[in-house]
C-alpha cells in the first residue's frame, strides 16, 4: 500500500497545481472589462454564427485515423527495444501486424477516406 | 443367391432401405414435381417405384433365412430412461421375417396391380400426380408399419397409413360429404391411437424395450397386477371425506398382460374398424375405388390384425385379452354381414364385406390360430382388391353416362353387364368364389376354414404366475364363435353372389343403350364430378354401348383373380399343401405353445368342414334362386312383409344414428354444458382473467420498455444491484445426511459452501464460540431424542445469518409401522386349475436360442 | 517449424483471411468508390456469395479438426490460456460460421431489395463473426474481452447499417451505448477478478478460488465476489437476460433483418459459449456453485424472469419483427435453464446446451430468413396483418414460415422439438423442477405467438385495401432457407446421433 502513496501524492499535486492557476488567475488578475473585450477573439475577424459549430464528420474521420495510427508507433517503439531478444517471431509478429495496418490503410485509402474534398 | 447373401447379410440387410426409399422418392417426386412431370412422367414414377419395390421385396423373401430375420437399423433415434434407470433405445431399425414379408409382398405386389389400375381410372383427374404422390405416401408408411422393428417404428407407419388414408379419403375435398368421410375416419383412428400409445407406455415401462424381439422374450415380465384404482396417491389420508366411496376395499388390479393386450386391441378396433370403431371404413370409401381397394380392403385396415400377430406373445398371455379379441371379431363378421345383405351400393357392400371379413381374421388370433388369421389377410387381399377393382371397373363404366357418385355405384342402375364386360364379370365371379368359400378352388374356403375350425378346437392355456390369477376361457366360448362365424358365412356368401347377380344379370337398368349416342361434349374424369346437371330420370335418359375397361385395368383385375384361386395352396393346411404356413411357423413358435387343441376334438377336421360347405352352398343358391331366378322378388317381399327390419338393416342396424344419439349426442350434451361453462365460468372468469392477466403483465413489462435508454440503463443497473445483494447476503444452508440415522444415530451435515464464507455449529449443549473453515459436522443422537443444530455462516463482509435443523430419531425398534419398505408379505399364490405354475413360464415363453 | 498451432487455429485464420481479402476486393471493385445509386448493380451478389464461401470454408476446417482430434495437434495447447482450441471451441467455430454464413446469404437477398447495398456490410459480418469465434475459444479474460469487443463493435455498425433510418440509428446507439456500459461492467469485473487473485487466465482464477474458499487470507473474498458478479452481469447483458435485456428488442428490430439474424444467432451462441465457458472453468468451485451462496441460484431466477418476461411481452406484440426478437429472448432463457443443469448433471446438460444454440441457430436463420423472403421493398412484412393469406397467396413462403416456426415452437419432429426435449432431461436429472414447469408452461406460453402468425398466414384474409406483404425472389435467401430447413430436419431425425458427437465437445470431458 505504501508504495502507492508517491504516486497519490502526484496526482493530488497535478491537480492542486490546475486549480491553483485557475484561481488565481481569475481573482489575483486585473480586472477592467469593456465591451470590446467581451467579444469573443477569433484572429481580428469578426464571429458569426451561434455558439456552437457542428464540426465536419471528416474531422472525425481524421481523428480516427490518426489514433489508429498513432497507437501502431505506441506498439512499435517498445518493440524496437526489444527487438533483438525477440528474434525472428517478433519480426514475424511486427510483420503481419503492419500487413494488417497496410491492408486497413488500403481500404481507407480506396474508400476515399484520406481525401479531404471529394 | 449366395452372393447375395453376403452383399446382404442378415444383420445389416441395406436392400430394405431400397425397399422403402423407391415409393419415399416416388411421393417426394411426384409431389413436388408431378406438374411438371406431365402424366406419363407420374405414370411412370410411380410405377417404376412400386415395381421396383416389388422385385426387391420378392428378393428379400427369397433371401429369408429359415429362422431368425433380417435387420438393417438406421440410425440410433433417441434413447429414453426405463424405470430401472436403464437407457432403452428407440432405433430406426427395419427388419423382416417371414410374417412381415409376406405383408410386404401383398403390399408392394398387390399395391403395383393397383398403381397400375388408378393410372387409367384416374387418367382424366386434375389432381392425377396428387393421388400417385399420396399413394406412394401410402405404401411408404405401410411398408414402415410392417417392417418396423420395433413399436415406434410401426407406430410412425401407423400414423403414416392414417394420415395417408385420411388424404384419399377426402382426396375430392370439394365435397362436403367426402371431407366429412375423411374426418370421420381421423377421428376414430385418434381413439384407436391413443390404445396404442398407451400400451406403448405400458410396455416400456414393464419390459423395458419396444423391440419386437424384445419384447416377446420380455413378455414375461407381464404377468404382474397393474393397479388401476385408486390412481395416485389416492388413500383415506389424501381424499376428503365424502369421497372416501371412491376408494374401494381392495385396489382394483388388471393383469398387465391384459391391459397392454386391450389397449392394443383398440389399437387395432380403431385402423381395422372393428366394434365399436368400425363406422368409419363404409364411409370411408367417399374416396376413389382403387383407394378403398389397396387402403381400405387388402393393406391398412388388416394392420391391426398384423399387429396382434406381432404381439402374439404378449396375447397368449392374457386369455381374457385373446377373448375380448376373438369375441370383438365375431360379434363384427356377424354384424357387418347382415348389414352388407340389403344394401344396394355396390362399394357400400364390399364395404361391409371387408369389415366382416375383417372380423373374421380376428377370431383367427383371437383363438390364437395367428397364422389363420393371417392367411386370411393374406387371401383377402386378392380377392376383396379383385372385387373392388371390379367395382370400380363397372362404376368406370356406368360412369359414362351417369356421373353422379351415389347413382353411378347403385346397383339399381346395373344388371346384364356381363354382355359387356366379360372380364370384369368373369374376374368378379372367381373373386366372389373365393370369398364365399367355393371348396377347394376358392382361398377363403381355406383360409377361413382354418379359422373356424381353430376357433372350434381351441384350448389356451392360461399362464400365470404367483399373485396373480387369469381369467380362463369357458368350454363353451370357442364353439359359440365357430357357429357365429358359419352363420357370416352364409350371409356372406349370400351378399356376394347377390351383388354379383345385380350387376351382371338380369337387364342393364342404367340407361337405354343407343349404339350412335355420342358424349355431347365434355371429356369427364371419375367419380371426381359429383354434382352435375345431369337430372334424368333412370331409364329415361339414352346413352352408349357399356365398354369394357382399357388394359391397365383389366390385367389387375386377371392377376388378381387367378391369385384369388391359386392363393389357396399357399396355405391349405388341411390337405397339407401349405408352404406359407410353415415359413410362418417359426414366428409364432413361442406363442403357439400357450394353445392347444381341445381334447376330444382329433378326428372332427373333415367333419368339421361341412358346416362352411353347407354355408357356402345355401349363400350361393339362395342369392341365385332370389337375384337370378327371381328378379329379386323375394327380397322385396321381405321389405313390404317386414318393412321396419328390412328398413333396420338396410340403415345398417342404425348404428350410425345410435352413435349420433349416445356416444356423439352425449359428447355433444357434454360439449353443451361446457359451452355454458366456457362461456361464463372459463371464458368469463378464468380466461378473460388468465388472459387479463397475462396482458397485464405484458402491457405492464413492455411499459418498461419506453424506448429511453436511460430506462434501460437504470434497469441494468436494478439488475447488478439484485446480482451484488444476493452475493453480499450472506445464505445459510445445509444438507442432512441421515443414512446412518437408523444404525448409529448420526446425522452428517454438511454446510452449502460459499466463497469466504466462515461456518459455527451452535448444538444444545455444546457450544462453539468462533466460526471456522469446516462444512461439515456430526451429530449423535439417541433413540427418540431430539435436537436442534443452529448453523450460523459468516461471510467476506462479516455479516451474519443462520439456519436451524431440527433432527429426531425415533424411538423404539428398528422398523416401525409406517416405515416404507413395510410390505405386506407376499401371499402364496393360488393356481387356478389348468394354469401353468410360474416355475414353467420361461420354458413356456423362452424360446430356446433366441438372441 | 512447427506449423500445428496454425493449423489448430485454423478456423479463425481462414476467416481473418477471408474477411481481408474480402474487404481490400471490394474496395477495389468497381463498385467501392461509388455511391449506392439503383442504377447499376450493387456489390452484394459476389460478396455474400464469398462471405458465406469464407465462413463456410472456417465451418469446414473446424469440422476437419475435430475429426482430425485436436489433441492429436501437438501445438494446439500453444495458444493456450489466450485461446483454448479445443472441440468446445471448435463446435462453437462451426456453428457461429455456420450462423454468420446464413445471415450473409440472407443480406445477399436483402440489401439490394431494400436499396442498403453497401459492400461494407460483409466485412464487419465476418470480423464480428471472427470476434465471436475468438470469444468461444477465450480462456483468459483479457483475450475474453478482446474477443467480445472486436464481435460487438462489428454488430454495432450493422445495427445501425440503414443510416437513413432514424429507427436504425437510435437502435445502433442504444445497443453502442449500453452494450459499452456492459463492457465497462465486464472490464470491471476483470479488474478486480484479477486484484484479487493475480491472475487473469481461467484456469488461474479457478485454483485462486479453490483456495480462498479452503483457507483464510489466501485471496480477498469480498472483492473476488464482487468481481464475480460484475462478470456474470457483463455476460448476461450478451445473452440479453432479463432484466439486461431491455436494449434486445430496439436493436433487433431497429436493424437491418440480415443484421438482427447475426445478433440473434451469433452473438447469443458466442456469448453462451463463453458464459459457459467462464462460469464451468472459473467459477467451478463448489464455494461458488452451491445452491446457497453460488451463481446457480442467480441464473435459475434470471432463466425463470427470462422466459416468463420475454414471452409474456411477446405474446403482446403487433410487428412479428419484434416477437421473434422477444422470442429470442425466451430462448435464451430456455438455454439458461440448461446452464443452471450444468452443475449437477455437468456433460449431458451442456450437450443439450449445444444442442440448442445449433438447433434454435437453424431455426431462427429460417424464421428471419422467411420473414425478410416475405416481404419485398416496400412491401416488408412487418405486422402480423401484413402477412394475412399469405399461405393462399404465397405458399412456398407461407409453408417456409410455418416450418421454423413450429421448430422454434418445439413441434415434432424438428429440431426445436428435441433440443427443449433435451435441456428438459438435463433440467430433470438435475432435480430443478420449478425451473422444468416453468418452461414447459412457457412453451405452451410461446405457442400462442408462433402459432397466431400461422392463423394470420392461413385463416385469415386481409382486410380490403390493407397493405400486403409481397415475397420477393432471390436465390441466396432461398438457398439460406433451404440450408437451415436441412439442418433443422436433420436434427429433428437423428438427434441422437448428433446429441452423442456434441457430448464430445462438453467441458467436463476434457
Amino acid at each position: 500500500m505504501a508504495t502507492y502513496i508517491p504516486l497519490l501524492l502526484l496526482f493530488l499535486i497535478a491537480a492542486i497545481i490546475a486549480i491553483a492557476m485557475f484561481l488565481l488567475s481569475t481573482y489575483i488578475g486585473p480586472k477592467n472589462p469593456t465591451p470590446e473585450k467581451m467579444i469573443p477573439f477569433e484572429c481580428g475577424s469578426e464571429s458569426t454564427g451561434g455558439r456552437f459549430v457542428k464540426p465536419s464528420v471528416k474531422f472525425y474521420l481524421t481523428a480516427i485515423l490518426f489514433v489508429v495510427f498513432d497507437l501502431e508507433a505506441v506498439l512499435i517503439y517498445p518493440w524496437t527495444i526489444q527487438f533483438r531478444s525477440l528474434g525472428w517471431v517478433g519480426l514475424a509478429t511486427m510483420g503481419s501486424f503492419i500487413a494488417l495496418l497496410v491492408v486497413g490503410l488500403l481500404y481507407v485509402w480506396k474508400k476515399g477516406a484520406l481525401e479531404w474534398e471529394r | 443367391m449366395e452372393a447375395l447373401r453376403t452383399l446382404f447379410p442378415a444383420s445389416d440387410f441395406t436392400l430394405l432401405a431400397a425397399i422403402l426409399a423407391l415409393p419415399a422418392l416416388g411421393a417426394l417426386v411426384n409431389g413436388l414435381f408431378g406438374k411438371r412431370l406431365g402424366k406419363e412422367g407420374v405414370r411412370l414414377m410411380a410405377l417404376a417405384a412400386l415395381g421396383g419395390s416389388f422385385l426387391a421385396s420378392v428378393l428379400t423373401y427369397l433371401l429369408l433365412p429359415a429362422e431368425g430375420k433380417l435387420t438393417w437399423t438406421a440410425w440410433r433415434w433417441i434413447s429414453i430412461q426405463g424405470r430401472m434407470g436403464q437407457s432403452i433405445p428407440i432405433d430406426v431399425a427395419f427388419s423382416v421375417d417371414a410374417l412381415s414379408g409376406t405383408m410386404m409382398l401383398v403390399i408392394t405386389g398387390v399395391g403395383f396391380l393397383i398403381h397400375l389400375y388408378s393410372s387409367e381410372y384416374m387418367k382424366n383427374d386434375p389432381g392425377f400426380h396428387r393421388f400417385f404422390a399420396y399413394l406412394n405416401l401410402f405404401c411408404f408408411a405401410m411398408l414402415t408399419l410392417v417392417m418396423g422393428d420395433n413399436l415406434a417404428m410401426l407406430f410412425v407407419g401407423w400414423e403414416g397409413v392414417g394420415l395417408c388414408s385420411y388424404l384419399l379419403i377426402g382426396f375430392w375435398y370439394g365435397e362436403d360429404k367426402n371431407a366429412a368421410a375423411g374426418k370421420k375416419a381421423f377421428i376414430v383412428n385418434r381413439i384407436g391411437d391413443f390404445g396404442l400409445l398407451v400400451a406403448m407406455a405400458l410396455i416400456v415401462y414393464y419390459v423395458g424395450t419396444l423391440r419386437f424381439d424384445g419384447i416377446q422374450s420380455g413378455a414375461s415380465s407381464l404377468l404382474q397386477n397393474v393397479k388401476i384404482w385408486p390412481i395416485g396417491n389416492m388413500s383415506s389420508g389424501t381424499l376428503p371425506g365424502f369421497l372416501h366411496f371412491l376408494l374401494p376395499e381392495q385396489p382394483v388390479t388388471i393383469l398387465a398382460a391384459t391391459a397392454v393386450g386391450l389397449m392394443v386391441f383398440l389399437g387395432c378396433a380403431g385402423k381395422s374398424a372393428q366394434i365399436p370403431l368400425y363406422i368409419w371404413l363404409p364411409d370411408a370409401m367417399a374416396g376413389p375405388t382403387p383407394v378403398s381397394a389397396l387402403i381400405h380392403a387388402a393393406t391398412m385396415v388388416t394392420a391391426g390384425v398384423y399387429l396382434v400377430a406381432r404381439l402374439s406373445a404378449v396375447f397368449v398371455l392374457s386369455p381374457a385379452a385373446l377373448a375380448v379379441v376373438a369375441v370383438t371379431g365375431a360379434l363384427t363378421a356377424l354384424l357387418a354381414a347382415t348389414i352388407g345383405l340389403f344394401q344396394n351400393d355396390l362399394k357400400k357392400v364390399l364395404a361391409y364385406s371387408t369389415v366382416s371379413q375383417l372380423g373374421y381374421m380376428f377370431i383367427g388370433v383371437g383363438v390364437g390360430a395367428f397364422a389363420a388369421g393371417f392367411f386370411h389377410v393374406f387371401t383377402h387381399a386378392f380377392f376383396k382388391a379383385c372385387l373392388f377393382l371390379g367395382a370400380g371397373s363397372v362404376i368406370h363404366a356406368i360412369h359414362v353416362r351417369i356421373h353422379d357418385t351415389d347413382r353411378s355405384q347403385d346397383m339399381g342402375n346395373m344388371g346384364g353387364l356381363k354382355a359387356y364386360m366379360p372380364i370384369t364379370r368373369w374376374t368378379y365371379l372367381i373373386a366372389c368364389f373365393a370369398i364365399a368359400g367355393l371348396p377347394i378352388l376358392g382361398s377363403g374356403f381355406w383360409s377361413k376354414d382354418e379359422i373356424l375350425w381353430k376357433a372350434f378346437t381351441v384350448d389356451i392355456m392360461a399362464v400365470s404366475a404367483p399373485g396373480v390369477s387369469q381369467w380362463m376361457w369357458p368350454s363353451w366360448l370357442g364353439r359359440a364363435i365357430y357357429w357365429a362365424g358359419v352363420t357370416g358365412a352364409v350371409f356372406t356368401s349370400f351378399y356376394m353372389f347377390r351383388s354379383y347377380f345385380r350387376t351382371f344379370h338380369g337387364e342393364f337398368r342404367g340407361w337405354k343403350i343407343d349404339p350412335t349416342w355420342k358424349d355431347p361434349g365434355h371429356g369427364h374424369g371419375h367419380d371426381d364430378h359429383g354434382h352435375d346437371d345431369h337430372h334424368e330420370e333412370h331409364g329415361e335418359i339414352t346413352g352408349p354401348v357399356p365398354h369394357e375397361s382399357p388394359l391397365p385395368m383389366t390385367i389387375p383385375l386377371m392377376v388378381l383373380a387367378a391369385f384369388s384361386i391359386g392363393a389357396g395352396f399357399l396355405v391349405a393346411e388341411p390337405i397339407h399343401v401349405a408352404p406359407l404356413a410353415h415359413k410362418l411357423e417359426p414366428v409364432f413358435a413361442l406363442s403357439s405353445r400357450a394353445i392347444r387343441q381341445r381334447e376330444g376334438t382329433e378326428g372332427l377336421l373333415f367333419p368339421m368342414m361341412l358346416p362352411g360347405i353347407a354355408a357356402f352352398l345355401a349363400g350361393t343358391v339362395g342369392a341365385m334362386v332370389v337375384y337370378q331366378n327371381r328378379r329379386g322378388e323375394p327380397e322385396r317381399r321381405f321389405a313390404t312383409m317386414f318393412p321396419r327390419l328390412h328398413r333396420l338393416i338396410y340403415d345398417k342396424w342404425r348404428i350410425d344414428e345410435l352413435y349420433d344419439a349416445t356416444v356423439v349426442g352425449m359428447v355433444d350434451a357434454l360439449a353443451d354444458i361446457f359451452t355454458i361453462a366456457d362461456k361464463w365460468i372459463v371464458d368469463g372468469i378464468l380466461a378473460k382473467f388468465t388472459a387479463a392477466l397475462v396482458g397485464f403483465f405484458g402491457t405492464v413489462l413492455r411499459a418498461f420498455q419506453t424506448g429511453r435508454v436511460q430506462v434501460y440503463a437504470a434497469a441494468m443497473v436494478l439488475g447488478l444491484v439484485g446480482v451484488g445483494w444476493f452475493m453480499v447476503k450472506p445464505h445459510a444452508d445445509a444438507t442432512v445426511n441421515d443414512e446412518a440415522l437408523r444404525r448409529s444415530g448420526e446425522v452428517k451435515l454438511s454446510a452449502a459452501p460459499g466463497l469466504g464464507y466462515s461456518y459455527r455449529w451452535d448444538t444444545p449443549g455444546v457450544s462453539e464460540t468462533t466460526f471456522a473453515k469446516t462444512t461439515e459436522h456430526t451429530v449423535k443422537l439417541d433413540p427418540g431424542e431430539t435436537k436442534d443444530v443452529t448453523l450460523r455462516v459468516r461471510n467476506a463482509w462479516g455479516s451474519e445469518s443462520s439456519e436451524t435443523f431440527t433432527l429426531t430419531r425415533p424411538a423404539g425398534g428398528r422398523r416401525g409401522a409406517t416405515e416404507p419398505g413395510a410390505l405386506p408379505a407376499p401371499q402364496p399364490p393360488t393356481l387356478p386349475t389348468g394354469t401353468i405354475p410360474a416355475e414353467r413360464i420361461p420354458d413356456l415363453i423362452q424360446p430356446k436360442g433366441l438372441q | 517449424m512447427n506449423l500445428d498451432p496454425f493449423l489448430a487455429a485454423s478456423p479463425l485464420l481462414v476467416v481473418a483471411l477471408g474477411g481481408c481479402l474480402l474487404m481490400v476486393a471490394e474496395a477495389f471493385s468497381k463498385h467501392g468508390r461509388e455511391e449506392n445509386d439503383s442504377r447499376s448493380a450493387g456489390p452484394s451478389g459476389d460478396l455474400a456469395l464469398g462471405t458465406a464461401i469464407t465462413l463456410i470454408t472456417g465451418a469446414i476446417f473446424s469440422a476437419g479438426i475435430w475429426f482430425v482430434g485436436p489433441d492429436k495437434l501437438e501445438g494446439s495447447r500453444a495458444l493456450e490460456p489466450y485461446l483454448i482450441l479445443d472441440r468446445f471451441s471448435l463446435f462453437f467455430s462451426f456453428v457461429l460460421c455456420v450462423g454468420g454464413a446464413l445471415s450473409a446469404l440472407l443480406a445477399g437477398g436483402y440489401l439490394p431489395e431494400h436499396k442498403l447495398d453497401r459492400g461494407e456490410f460483409y466485412p464487419l459480418l465476418i470480423f464480428s463473426t471472427l470476434g465471436a469465434m475468438m470469444l468461444a475459444a477465450a480462456g483468459d479474460l483479457l483475450s475474453l474481452f478482446l474477443g467480445l469487443e472486436t464481435m460487438s463493435l462489428g454488430v454495432y455498425a450493422l445495427a445501425g447499417f440503414r443510416r437513413a433510418s432514424p429507427r436504425s440509428t437510435e437502435a445502433a446507439l442504444k445497443y453502442f451505448l449500453l452494450g459499452s456500459f456492459a463492457a465497462a461492467i465486464l472490464l470491471y469485473g476483470g479488474a478486480l477478478i484479477y486484484g484479487a487473485t493475480g491472475h487473469t487466465d481461467l484456469a488461474g482464477i479457478r485454483a485462486a478460488i479453490t483456495s480462498t474458499a479452503a483457507t483464510e487470507g489466501a485471496a480477498n473474498p469480498a472483492v473476488l465476489l464482487i468481481g464475480v458478479a460484475l462478470v456474470i452481469v457483463g455476460l448476461a447483458f450478451k445473452v440479453s437476460a432479463v432484466p439486461f435485456h431491455m436494449w434486445t428488442p430496439d436493436a433487433y428490430e431497429g436493424a437491418p433483418t440480415p443484421a438482427t439474424t447475426f445478433m440473434a444467432v451469433a452473438v447469443k451462441s458466442a456469448a453462451f459459449a463463453t458464459l459457459l465457458r467462464v462460469l464451468v472453468e472459473a467459477f467451478g468451485d463448489p464455494a461458488l456453485t452451491s445452491w446457497a451462496s453460488g451463481w446457480p441460484p442467480l441464473l435459475a431466477f434470471m432463466a425463470l424472469l427470462t422466459m416468463t418476461v420475454a414471452n409474456l411481452i411477446a405474446g403482446r406484440q403487433e410487428s412479428v419483427k419484434r416477437m421473434l426478437a422477444y422470442s429470442s429472448i425466451a430462448h435464451a432463457g430456455y438455454v439458461l435453464v440448461g446452464l443452471v443443469a450444468t452443475i449437477k448433471v455437468g456433460g449431458d446438460a451442456q450437450a443439450s446446451i449445444m444442442f440448442y444454440l445449433l438447433a434454435y441457430t437453424a431455426s431462427t436463420v429460417g424464421a428471419f430468413g422467411a420473414l425478410i423472403l416475405c416481404g419485398s421493398r416496400g412491401a416488408e412484412a412487418v405486422s402480423y396483418e401484413d402477412l394475412s393469406g399469405l399461405g393462399r397467396r404465397h405458399p412456398a413462403a407461407a409453408m417456409a414460415f410455418s416450418f421454423f416456426l413450429l421448430s422454434l415452437a418445439g413441434t415434432p419432429p424438428t429440431a426445436g422439438f428435441f433440443s427443449k426435449f433435451y435441456i428438459i432431461k438435463a433440467a430433470l436429472g438435475a432435480e430443478h423442477y420449478v425451473l422444468v414447469v416453468v418452461l414447459v408452461l412457457n412453451s405452451v406460453l410461446s405457442a400462442y405467438y408462433y402459432l397466431r402468425v400461422l392463423v394470420f398466414m392461413y385463416m385469415r384474409e386481409p382486410a380490403p385495401g390493407a397493405p400486403l406483404a409481397r415475397p420477393m425472389r432471390s436465390g441466396y435467401v432461398t438457398t439460406a432457407l433451404v440450408l437451415s430447413a436441412v439442418l433443422v430436419l436433420v436434427l429433428g431425425v437423428f438427434p441422437s446421433t448428433y446429441l452423442e458427437i456434441v457430448a464430445q465437445a462438453a467441458l467436463a470431458s476434457r
